[in-house]
């Protein structure tokens, strides 16, 4: 179906408005992290020379600039301090209730992410969340002789431990 | 060539609010506005341009926005035209750097301007940029936009802290809905109470509608000179820049550098260094125009900033000691929640609003105002940067 307004577009991906991180190896040099995830892994790199573990992941160590770096396991449950329920003004890609939540991964790491597979009403301070990982469309990669390639994607959220 | 003083001459905006109007179009009302108020200056005074603005690529089809208004305004910089990107404090930034430009020789008459047309022809497209302005990969791909939920954590965090209520956040929009309605530029221009505020539609809890600024079409300009060249050009009294400061500590998320959401420590930092630069103290400070986004933000602003002490921004609104009258008169002109908040224009308006009230020509006057202050906060609460003006230089 051509896009109104810009019929021109019919059939091809318009990569400036993907909500999703080009996340494909020709693309990113942090591909290994969504790699991780498709195995339920949350992961980062750490330094092997000076043992710094930044997230998000780095190609370049940001505290001695080394470029030995190792995939490491952060954890992928952690507790509810605040939340957020969004009714109105969720933008377009998200369902209502759009929740987000400052959660404590302990391990002195807290991070703000989406909750979901959770009801209005059912999120509580103090609940125990865990890392949920979902598919999100593929990237479509123009490859040589105008061939269009997927690359298929995955994003993470958190979700209520049952 | 030795260090210039560097003053703030002359400023201008376009009406802000739901234009029907282009970015190209409010620069021109905005410029022209700008221009007006420095009669003696000549477009071929101005050897440079500043323009602010962050979604001039995502709600039009135009990145590389500087030539394109330089042109349509009329002037022919020769010593900077560029553009600059801070969101919330483009403009700010915007004017810290032709400070810079001009202390150091490298240009002689600047103008920084900047806005944003948000509007755009389907509303989604608004909402949905709003993820990319900020750190998009991890926290905007999570469905972050600009930041109700994020403000709404930091006002939960607040009141369970320091045990700030609903009506200490209400008073903030009253307040500056009161400044904002003599305001002929603003998005809006009527007063509110206290009950309708309570009583207003849940955004996201605890805040509610008017405790966020709204999406704002608009433009706003300034004009900044050496001492020298001010003298020639304005007969009113000057006005200094005396210090600035952006500080900027994270940008992720999970990389907060506080104790907790109401912990504004890039804040203060920022305010420690612009204090000195500046050399004076928050004690001095006779009017600021500070980045009320949401009545929270206000409250903090004025512990982080030394107006009060550390949780007790809540009591300070509530008693009036951010009003006329009191220890500090806050957003004078009716700031974000009553102008609205064109982001790239947001800075280059409060500079226009301390403009004014250091020459004491403002709508809303603070009696004898010699020292001024402008606060932004930007993206999800990743960068401070402010700037203090005054009398002397």
């Amino acid at each position: 179906m051509p896009v109104p307004g810009v019929p021109i577009l019919e059939g091809l991906y318009p990569s400036t408005l993907d909500l999703y991180p080009f996340e494909a190896k020709e693309f990113n040099r942090i591909h290994q992290f969504y790699e991780n995830l498709r195995q339920k892994r949350f992961t980062t790199t750490k330094c092997k020379k000076c043992g710094n573990v930044p997230f998000p992941p780095r190609v370049v160590c940001p505290q001695c600039n080394s470029e030995d770096l190792e995939w490491v396991d952060l954890p992928t449950q952690g507790k509810v301090l605040r939340f957020t329920e969004e009714v109105a003004g969720v933008p377009l890609g998200f369902e209502s209730p759009l929740i987000h939540a400052l959660i404590d991964l302990g391990v002195g790491r807290k991070l703000i992410s989406r909750v979901i597979n959770c009801k209005e009403g059912q999120l509580k301070e103090g609940d125990t969340v865990k890392l949920a990982v979902y598919d999100v469309p593929p990237m479509i990669i123009e490859k040589r002789g105008g061939v269009m390639e997927e690359a298929p994607r995955v994003f993470f959220a958190f979700e209520p431990v049952k | 060539m030795p260090e210039r003083n560097v003053c703030i001459i002359g400023g201008g905006m376009s009406l802000w609010g739901v234009r029907e109007a282009s970015i190209i179009d409010m620069a021109q009302e905005a410029a022209k506005d700008c221009f007006d108020d420095v009669p003696a200056l000549k477009k071929e005074d101005v050897d440079g341009l500043l323009f602010a603005s962050s979604y001039c690529g995502r709600s039009a089809f135009q990145v590389n926005i500087a030539p394109v208004i330089a042109e349509r305004i009329g002037i022919k910089p020769t010593s900077m035209c560029t553009r600059v990107d801070t969101l919330c404090a483009g403009g700010s930034s915007g004017i810290i750097l032709a400070a810079g430009l001009i202390k150091a020789g490298l240009a002689d008459v600047m103008m920084v301007a900047g806005g944003e047309k948000l509007y755009t022809p389907q509303r989604w497209e608004t909402y949905y940029s709003e993820m990319a302005s900020i750190d998009h990969d991890w926290d905007g791909a999570q469905g972050m936009g600009l930041p109700p939920p994020f403000f709404s954590m930091t006002a939960q965090e607040h009141m369970k802290h320091y045990g700030t209520t609903k009506e200490q956040l209400a008073a903030v929009a009253v307040k500056n809905r009161r400044n904002g309605s003599t305001n002929p530029k603003g998005q809006f221009q009527k007063e509110v109470t206290l009950e309708e505020v309570m009583a207003a539609r849940p955004i996201v809890p605890p805040l509610g509608l008017f405790d966020c600024t709204p999406i704002t079409d608009g433009c706003a300009a300034v004009l900044l000179t050496c001492e020298e060249k001010a003298k020639e050009l304005s007969d009113r009294p000057l006005v200094y820049i005396r210090g600035t400061a952006q500080a900027t500590l994270h940008s992720m998320s999970m990389n907060w550098p506080g104790e907790h959401l109401a912990d504004w420590v890039h804040l203060r930092t920022a305010a420690k260094k612009a204090y000195e630069r500046a050399r004076v103290g928050p004690d001095d400070i006779d009017v600021a125009q500070t980045h009320d986004c949401f009545t929270i933000s206000e409250i903090i602003e004025m512990e982080d900033l030394g107006f009060c002490r550390k949780g007790e921004g809540g009591p300070f609104v509530e008693s009036g000691q951010g009003d006329f009258g009191g220890k500090v008169p806050v957003n004078t002109d009716g700031g974000l929640l009553a102008c609205g908040h064109p982001f790239g224009g947001t800075g280059i308006r409060q500079a226009r609003e301390i403009l004014n009230q250091l020459q004491g020509r403002a709508i809303r006057q603070v009696e004898g105002a010699e020292i001024g202050l402008t606060h932004n906060l930007s993206g999800l609460n990743v960068e401070h940067t402010i700037l203090i003006y005054g009398r002397e230089p």
